[in-house]
């Protein structure tokens, strides 16, 4: 070490301090590494984003066991999102939200104030807007376009639409009411209702009384529903079961309240990390499942079955 | 490093997933397809796998001559129990995918009626033993129904149909 050093004691107390060891001599000079972006990942605290659809049909498809399920075709019309909301509750607490819009409009179809919020979000005239809660950490830039590469097959969603609408029904249809008998000198009243209450004692209707009235037409959750298959070339979610509205009709799809968000907040409370996402799912696009994720990713992804197979004999 | 790793895990939010490859379709029809027009027409065929395809185009379809009539006598072949279960046709419900029959015959006594779906893993073949109208006499012609049902009712009927098939 000592012959790295010059005699000159000038030079020795300059580079005294220096490094003149092998290694070091050797090593490889450090770069200066470019800041890298901390990727966002799911938690199981954090709640995503939903994306609004456009219910297509039903049909059937058959798992990988041979078993046979009506699925409902869901199809993403150019999901964009708007805006990332963000407020103060009085109780000084924060609302999170993220808004989304779908099914592209004309522009002569659309006011002055709605063409401003869209040029703002630089986003072309839509159809339908609508907005999720969300944690603080799941915003999505404005402006990303969203895919059907969102949900993970094996996932459970929760899917809301208008139901279709049934005109003024009566209270058979509406409440379930069992009406009279067919015969045995019923009157005409086969299908009334019947008595309204009871006499001079309370001598009025109880509020509320289930009448004859407009059914149908609400806004319905339908609840814990499957993905079964994603296509991202057709940007296509396909649910097992049912979903209400009408086909063509726009739909919201969120992760599922119960199943999805619930189970895992409580499951990685009480440490049993294995039951945090449901069988087969590892891990979900976070803050979202946009198109460019969508590219780089297989075209169609289908959901295994998760039980035994329902045609072997149980012991 | 994107691609090695898009190499390793194709699909990396779910292990057990299948991945399946993407049909090719052309741009203009991609475009339609995308804003919804014609997409369930189109799923009709793109979800019957290629094997079943022929199926749905001969023996299912509306006009072909070796179509499927409800009258027929036909042998199916299924990979579970009962392997084979011979009858008549009572009725074809046409839903692309979602192609279903019911054939109905009688064992030891008992009417026994079994819908099968075309699309079905488990559905290997059906072979038909007798087109409707084949023998003269008492059921010489085709029938004038879409939908069988009436046959639940007439015994007489379906041994007229069916009867005397070592099938």
């Amino acid at each position: 070490m000592l012959r790295a050093c010059s005699l000159n004691p000038l030079s020795a107390f300059r580079t005294c301090r220096g490094i003149h060891s092998t290694a070091a001599k050797q090593a490889i000079p450090v770069q200066a590494e470019p800041k890298e972006k901390r990727v966002a990942r799911w938690t199981p605290k954090s709640i995503r984003t939903g994306v609004i659809a456009r219910k297509r049909g039903m049909t059937a498809m058959w798992d990988d066991q041979g078993a046979r399920h009506p699925v409902t075709v869901l199809q993403l019309d150019n999901c964009q999102v708007t805006a990332n909301i963000k407020s103060i509750r009085k109780d000084n607490t924060e609302y999170h939200a993220v808004q989304v819009a779908a099914s592209d409009k004309r522009e002569k179809n659309t006011t002055a104030q709605m063409m401003g919020h869209f040029k703002k979000a630089n986003v072309g005239p839509k159809q339908i807007v609508k907005e999720f809660p969300v944690t603080p950490d799941a915003h999505v830039p404005v402006g990303t376009t969203l895919s059907a590469i969102h949900f993970v097959p094996g996932q459970f969603v929760d899917v809301i639409a208008n139901s279709i609408g049934k005109g003024f029904q009566g209270g058979m249809k509406r409440w379930n009411f069992k009406g009279l008998r067919a015969s045995h000198g019923v009157s005409v009243s086969h299908r009334s209702s019947g008595s309204m209450g009871a006499h001079q004692d309370p001598g009025r209707i109880w509020p509320g009384k289930k009448m004859p009235g407009r059914l149908g037409g609400v806004r319905i959750t339908t609840q814990n529903l499957k993905v079964v298959r994603v296509d991202t070339a057709l940007n296509l979610v396909f649910v097992k079961g049912c979903v209400p509205g009408v086909d063509d009709a726009h739909v919201m799809v969120r992760d599922a309240k119960k199943v999805m968000v619930a189970l895992a907040q409580h499951n990685h409370a009480k440490a049993l990390f294995e039951k945090v996402l449901p069988k087969g799912v590892d891990d979900l696009p976070f803050p979202a499942g946009t198109q460019e994720l969508a590219k780089t990713l297989p075209p169609v992804i289908e959901a295994p079955s998760t039980r035994t197979s329902p045609f072997l004999p149980r012991e | 490093m994107s691609t090695a790793a898009a190499s390793a895990t194709p699909y990396p939010f779910s292990k057990i997933a299948f991945v399946r490859p993407a049909s090719t379709i052309d741009q203009p029809i991609l475009e339609s397809l995308q804003k919804g027009k014609g997409l369930m027409p189109y799923l009709q065929s793109a979800l019957v796998p290629s094997e079943k395809q022929q199926w749905i185009q001969t023996l299912f379809s509306k006009r072909h001559p070796d179509r499927l009539q409800p009258g027929s006598v036909v042998t199916v072949t299924t990979a579970h129990a009962p392997n084979t279960f011979s009858g008549v046709v009572l009725s074809i419900r046409r839903r692309g995918p979602d192609t279903s029959f019911v054939v109905r015959n009688v064992v030891q006594r008992t009417g026994v009626e079994m819908q099968f779906f075309v699309n079905s893993p488990h559905l290997t073949n059906i072979k038909v033993v007798k087109k409707p109208g084949d023998g003269g006499g008492r059921a010489g012609r085709r029938t004038r129904r879409a939908k069988l049902f009436y046959l639940r009712h007439s015994p007489e009927k379906m041994t007229a149909i069916a009867g005397g098939i070592k099938a």
